[in-house]
């Protein structure tokens, strides 16, 4: 089976790079705690970042981001779409400027993303994998109901 | 849009394009695209690369099928776009 960095690997570590280790508004160190934060407990071995999450970033990733904006991180890569105005406005009175904030949120929504990408592909390879933090959330009211699965019957 | 920078920060070259995309389409130009075209170096360049070869470059699905997957996904996340 296809490694999960498969045939997209080039681009998705010029993306991650790009996000992750160039420099901008926040230290990169920031940026790979908010990533490590969103993309969630799986081990983040299989993407090709240079250099690799240390331990501490492969943690809770909490220990270099702000209570406030760890809530954030936790709202955009759990539930973005119930972020507020008001979210970002106490973020920006506590001193964010919104290049930070923009660096933060796109850390973190690449971190949930690739998390739940990371998830799938393990399920389809058979791995067993961490529980998804989404699952401590109640039940979206799309989820599938065993009765009603789709796909297709072959 | 609810940062600032990101709906009228662009850099001159991103400005016009939302400007023609905005003549173009005649219609407000979604916030996707802003946040794209908002410092593109950092995010948005390699971003839409990955997103090219994943939605339209050789795949087992077609095209259609994965603006499927996109949008139920999407869905799923109560994403509009």
């Amino acid at each position: 089976m296809e490694n999960r960095a498969g045939r997209h690997a080039a681009l998705t570590k010029r993306l991650l790079e790009s996000v992750l280790a160039t420099s901008g508004h926040t230290a990169t160190k920031l940026r790979r705690a908010v990533f490590a934060r969103a993309f969630g407990p799986h081990p983040l071995t299989t993407l090709p970042l240079s250099p690799p999450l240390s331990g501490t970033e492969r943690g809770t990733g909490g220990e270099d981001i702000a209570p406030d904006l760890a809530a954030y991180v936790d709202k955009v890569a759990q539930h973005a779409h119930k972020v507020t105005d008001e979210d970002l406005a106490a973020l920006k009175r506590a001193g964010n400027s919104d290049d930070v904030l923009f660096e933060a949120t796109v850390s973190a929504a690449l971190g949930a993303g690739l998390g739940r990408l990371e998830r799938g592909l393990s399920a389809l390879r058979g791995e067993a994998s961490p529980p998804d933090p989404l699952s401590r959330v109640d039940p979206h009211p799309l989820t599938p109901s065993p009765s009603g699965r789709g796909g297709t019957q072959e | 849009m609810r940062l600032h920078a990101v709906e009228h920060g662009h850099r001159l070259p991103q400005r016009l394009k939302l400007l023609l995309i905005r003549l173009v389409s005649m219609r407000r130009v979604p916030d996707v695209v802003k946040t794209l075209f908002y410092r593109p170096e950092f995010f948005g360049g390699p971003m839409c690369d990955w997103t090219q070869a994943v939605m339209r470059g050789p795949s087992l699905w077609s095209v259609g099928e994965r603006e499927l997957f996109a949008a139920f996904t999407s869905r799923l996340n109560q994403c509009l776009f």
